[in-house]
């Protein structure tokens, strides 16, 4: 790293590539979200029995993507806390898109309930009669204290960006009160699963720290993939010292975060009660649900972890951005294995177990084991929300962080008409790449 | 056992007797029937099981019902019909948001479908999975509303209406609008074998306090520490024949 200052090593502008790439990316976004937009008003003229979800299963892809959200808005936080509270001066350079990306990542957490809500109208009940009882209501309280703490973290950040002089203690104290945040953020959104006694695939207190290091995992992955797409399309400049510190970074919670779950399974394997092994070998090899075991330990355990410890695959161009992508993929595959098994595995073993409350002449309407597919209204509303993320990532990048936005400091510049903003010549704006998307040109 | 009722209301309670229960399903049905619940709605069902098994510690016979468990002729069969339990100390009232599931005095968990946003935590609470969402619209077979047929309300609280709410969670009430004007839930009417018994617990000369205190009733899943209002008379094991 050439600098020490926290200001991002920017690379030496090129020639004014053409802004079509970009507007295409916001277009794909925009078609994307306006999809999920449309996905949400189907839903909600038909209810929630337009989604996979029914009795038995009665919480599926909007709580698992709601909880991998949260997990993702660790990393930049922490990063940015770690950086000041730890003196990792490598990691400053990305204190402000990982809280950027932090920001965004909560914010489209919170609004993945809303279309999980079935009276979405009746929300405002949560400030009018909040139970204190309900971690429910901790959850959405430490989620809009990390939203706009996040905000107002990135905000004096930005500031002390463009004076440097200024606001130096307020950065240090934001970080010191940061990283708390971001662990009682996760703990919380843990206990929402890991204080119910009713599922024992759930009622585990190891819930909390599994989720803290699944979050530190998947949010400094996401984190990477950020930092590598702004090298590649934004202009960004990647030391190798950040890169080391990123490698490990990952290397250390992927290795605790495989450690937790194992131990997880070896405690229902040795203890072998009815309840408890009747879920996890719905997930061991042989059961119906056995991808998620390979998808957690080989696609995003062992793979990634060569790639990011044996010396030969980590001197090859991409693995870093390889392995921190199936790191993604294994903590999504953590997610689903939480929140799905722990609905289908049954509350009772005895049939007919319970009424999935719809109607299907061809079946009947019972189910002892739960059985979950999303429809395409989930997946399109989820896919709006991840565009969404997308946007705010892309636009918060170019005006705000990246070589595009450092240059014309006091000069005001016009709204942009089209659905992209207008990127100043001398960016390397060539290919427009998606936050969290690794494409070839 | 915590009752938390105020001295002078009774503290509802309902024993079932598995030793009669013959797995017929009518207290289902009737159910059905009184609360007009739609089609594929069963606030209330009837379990094959093996006597006195807990309800998660042996591997089902079959999906089917009325499949014994066994290998013939040292076969067993019994049944247990499980709504919702009335908890005490209910996982439904602590996690909801917005304190749409409440307890009341007498013990009844009661939903208010005014309150409620939707948002299911407390069917991933509850760990007798009795509590039905309405998903869409409701559907039924020709006829019509049934049963009860009016609204009722406890305390202002809309707690029972024969319309389906969109996007909101219900389950057994006790037949809380018969209860208090001094019937017996529906269910425990249409028992033809009177294996329901309803009653009030504070009163120590009720058949539901001989059965709880003396008759060996116990409660589903006691070691969950949920303390339900239902309790359930235990099959009187035979010896078996030698074969």
């Amino acid at each position: 790293m050439a600098t020490s200052t926290a200001s991002l090593p920017i690379s030496a502008p090129r020639e004014r590539s053409s802004q079509f790439g970009l507007r295409l990316w916001y277009g794909v976004l925009v078609l994307v979200g306006a999809f999920g937009v449309a996905a949400w008003i189907y839903e909600l003229e038909h209810g929630l029995a337009a989604t996979g979800m029914r009795d038995v299963v009665s919480w599926g892809m909007y709580i698992f993507t709601f909880a991998f959200f949260i997990g993702l808005s660790a990393g930049g936080l922490i990063m940015a806390s770690s950086a000041e509270v730890f003196g990792i001066k490598a990691l400053k350079p990305l204190s402000r898109l990982g809280v950027l990306s932090a920001a965004a990542c909560v914010t489209v957490a919170a609004l993945m309930i809303i279309p999980d809500l079935g009276r979405p109208d009746r929300i405002l009940n949560i400030f009018i009669h909040p139970n204190w009882t309900s971690p429910l209501i901790w959850d959405i309280l430490i989620i809009s204290v990390y939203f706009v703490f996040s905000v107002v973290d990135f905000a004096v950040l930005q500031r002390h960006e463009s004076e440097p002089t200024t606001l130096r203690r307020t950065v240090r104290v934001l970080a010191y009160v940061g990283l708390p945040t971001a662990v009682l953020l996760h703990s919380v959104t843990a206990w929402i699963f890991g204080l119910q006694i009713a599922r024992t695939w759930w009622n585990t207190s190891l819930m909390a720290p599994l989720f803290v290091v699944s979050a530190i995992l998947s949010g400094t992955a996401l984190v990477t993939l950020l930092a590598l797409a702004a090298e590649r399309w934004g202009g960004l400049n990647l030391p190798d010292d950040t890169r080391r510190w990123l490698r490990g970074f990952i290397t250390v919670a992927l290795i605790v975060d495989l450690f937790f779950v194992g131990c997880d399974y070896i405690t229902v394997l040795w203890g072998n009660v009815p309840a408890d092994r009747s879920a996890l070998n719905l997930v061991l090899p042989g059961g119906s649900w056995s991808w998620i075991f390979w998808t957690e330990w080989i696609v995003g355990g062992v793979i990634p972890l060569s790639l990011l410890l044996v010396p030969r695959l980590r001197k090859v161009q991409g693995s870093l951005g390889l392995a921190a992508s199936l790191a993604i993929v294994g903590v999504l595959a953590f997610r689903i294995e939480l929140v799905v098994i722990g609905f289908i595995n049954p509350l009772t073993q005895f049939p007919p177990g319970n009424a999935i409350g719809t109607y299907n002449p061809t079946t009947t309407s019972f189910q002892l084991i739960g059985r979950y597919s999303p429809t395409w209204v989930e997946y399109g509303i989820v896919l709006g929300l991840v565009a969404l993320f997308a946007a705010i990532m892309t636009v918060g990048y170019h005006r705000l962080i990246g070589p595009s936005a450092a240059k014309p400091k006091a000069v005001v510049r016009p709204l942009p008409a089209a659905p992209g903003p207008e990127v100043p010549a001398g960016t390397d704006a060539s290919t427009p790449g998606g936050p969290g998307t690794v494409r070839n040109a | 056992m915590a009752s938390g009722s105020k001295a002078g209301t009774p503290h509802h309670v309902m024993v079932i007797d598995t030793n009669r229960c013959v797995g017929c399903w009518t207290c289902a049905v009737a159910c059905k029937q009184i609360n007009n619940e739609p089609l594929g709605y069963w606030w209330n069902r009837v379990l094959t099981t093996a006597p006195n098994q807990s309800t998660t510690a042996k591997a089902p016979a079959s999906d089917n019902i009325d499949v014994p468990y066994g290998v013939f002729p040292n076969l067993e069969l019994a049944y247990l019909p499980v709504a919702c339990q009335h908890c005490n100390d209910a996982p439904c009232v602590k996690v909801c948001p917005v304190q749409a599931t409440f307890r009341r005095d007498d013990g009844t968990v009661l939903v208010d479908y005014e309150r409620c946003i939707g948002c299911r935590y407390c069917m991933a609470a509850c760990p007798y999975g009795v509590r039905i969402f309405n998903w869409g619209d409701a559907e039924y077979a020709p006829g019509g509303i049934v049963g009860y047929g009016e609204e009722y309300r406890y305390d202002g609280r809309l707690v029972f209406t024969p319309e389906r709410p969109k996007g909101v969670v219900e389950k057994c009430t006790f037949c809380v609008e018969l209860i208090d004007v001094g019937e017996d839930p529906y269910c425990v009417q249409a028992c033809p074998i009177g294996a329901r018994i309803f009653g009030d617990l504070n009163d120590a000369d009720s058949t539901v306090s001989q059965l709880v205190n003396e008759g060996g009733a116990v409660q589903l899943h006691p070691e969950l520490g949920t303390d339900p209002n239902v309790y359930y008379v235990p099959v009187r094991q035979r010896v078996a024949r030698e074969s």
